[in-house]
């Protein structure tokens, strides 16, 4: 079974949020609701700096935050290793929302419940990519299984020492940065 | 400031089961202690235990959303017992039918009181266990989560704790003097009981500000909104000034003109505690930071 993981390289990032607008194409969000942000960091002082434009969506903890305190047990992990909501037992406590440190989970108040990124797994499972991946223009995101050493991510993480946003929280994100 | 996914009813929750939940330990402290002089402060708290609590739980059921809709999905409730709510569903409805039950027994009402009176400290003794636990659980609760630096720390519970004594001792004592006002007098016996309280409630809080201002970026972010912030108003007019100092002046004074206090300073100052204390939740759960994860 692979091992699925997104890298992100945000010095590819022109922050036109195109990811945003596929995965609400693709999940059938309101114009207001996303599992998908674009982060803006400002870096230096005039005349030396830059804006970084960094895409943030639900890690896929292995260790999630969001599923030790859900006490309806809804949250679980697939077997590809991805963050999946029971939709039939969330009954919206929101606590999950309080624990995830990336705040990349949202209320959806038509069916009351916590939703998030679940890395298209329909798409995936029938041989495809996340919408976010295969819909960016600058090509940030490389999908695949972080599992085999010869996938195209496993190597980019290898080769540019991509690293998790805050390893230190100890949730062992698997959407790995390249920053610089 | 932040967003924060939860809002005034998480905060009027973990308030009324901090208030009831501490009302319950005054009882029983007060039946087992001096239930000679202090009868009316323990049939006031035993009876403010139960409803306060079961309207906390209401508002926590309130903030659900397709829980509150389909109710049936809240059996799912006790599925994990890694998650703090689970141990809260298990605490609450195992606390609330002995508050009721303490309440019925010591005020002797029906014939289910009648009964239950015979077993009345077995009824202290298991509903202690559960009231300090419930006052401790609502600190725990918010003291779990990594995704809110500022909460994350044991004091959480210890001061979530503290102020449920403080408030618990508050409400029995406007119960007493709703249910005599001639108890009026003896309440000044409590006032010593609110100096210590008040007094490790503001000791406790300021090792958790000052804590806090050293811990991390974030959770500094939130003392700071506290201290200096757009919070800082309601922090030191609401939960410090009005909440601690003047009922501790108060209370001083209460203890030292014994029974000479006017009436409506002894339960202003008990008011005074509970806004501080309601204050206090919604402050701490209003400032707060997420990690700075970019």
């Amino acid at each position: 079974m692979p091992r699925y993981g997104i890298a992100i390289d945000t010095t590819k990032c022109i922050g036109c949020h195109s990811c945003r607008v596929a995965c609400q194409n693709q999940q059938g969000l309101e114009y207001n609701q996303s599992f998908n942000w674009i982060k803006e960091k400002e870096r230096g002082k005039f005349p030396s700096f830059a804006k970084e434009f960094v895409p943030l969506q639900c890690n896929q903890c292995e260790n999630a935050p969001c599923q030790r305190v859900c006490p309806t047990g809804a949250i679980y992990t697939s077997p590809e290793g991805v963050v999946l909501v029971h939709k039939e037992r969330c009954v919206g406590c929101k606590y999950c929302i309080e624990a995830c440190p990336y705040k990349v989970r949202t209320v959806d108040h038509h069916e009351g419940i916590v939703v998030k990124c679940w890395f298209c797994i329909d798409l995936v499972r029938a041989g495809g990519e996340p919408a976010c991946v295969t819909t960016c223009p600058t090509q940030v995101r490389i999908f695949g299984d972080l599992d085999d050493p010869g996938s195209r991510i496993s190597r980019f993480i290898a080769t540019h020492r991509a690293e998790p946003l805050r390893p230190d929280l100890g949730t062992r994100p698997r959407i790995f940065y390249k920053r610089s | 400031m932040p967003e924060s996914a939860w809002g005034w009813l998480i905060v009027a929750y973990l308030f009324l089961a901090g208030a009831g939940s501490g009302a319950f330990l005054a009882a029983v402290a007060c039946d087992l202690l001096a239930p000679d002089w202090s009868r009316t402060l323990a049939r006031a708290g035993s009876l403010a235990a139960g409803p306060l609590v079961t309207i906390g739980t209401v508002c926590l059921v309130l903030d659900l959303e397709a829980g509150l809709w389909q109710p049936w999905r809240q059996i799912y409730l006790v599925s994990n017992l890694s998650s703090m709510i689970t141990w809260g569903v298990i605490i609450l409805s195992a606390f609330i039918p002995v508050a009721f039950l303490y309440a019925a027994a010591l005020n002797e009402i029906t014939f289910v009181g009648r009964f239950a009176k015979k077993y009345l400290l077995h009824l202290e003794i298991v509903g202690s266990v559960l009231a300090a636990s419930t006052a401790a659980y609502t600190g725990v609760l918010i003291a779990v989560v990594n995704g809110v630096p500022f909460w994350n720390t044991p004091l959480m519970p210890v001061l979530f704790m503290a102020s449920a004594i403080s408030t618990g001792l508050a409400v029995a004592m406007i119960g007493a003097a709703i249910l005599d006002i001639n108890t009026i007098k003896t309440l000044s016996n409590f006032a010593l009981g609110h100096l210590i309280f008040l007094s490790v409630e503001a000791v406790v809080l300021m090792m958790f500000i000052f804590m806090s201002l050293t811990r991390s970026v974030e959770a500094a972010a939130s003392a700071d909104m506290l201290i200096s912030g757009v919070l800082s108003p309601y922090f030191w007019v609401i939960v410090v000034v009005l909440g601690i100092v003047l009922p501790f002046l108060l209370s001083i004074v209460e203890y030292y003109k014994y029974g000479e206090l006017h009436k409506y300073l002894v339960i202003g100052a008990d008011l005074c505690v509970l806004l501080g204390g309601m204050s206090l939740r919604a402050v701490i759960i209003f400032s707060a930071t997420p990690p700075q994860v970019i």
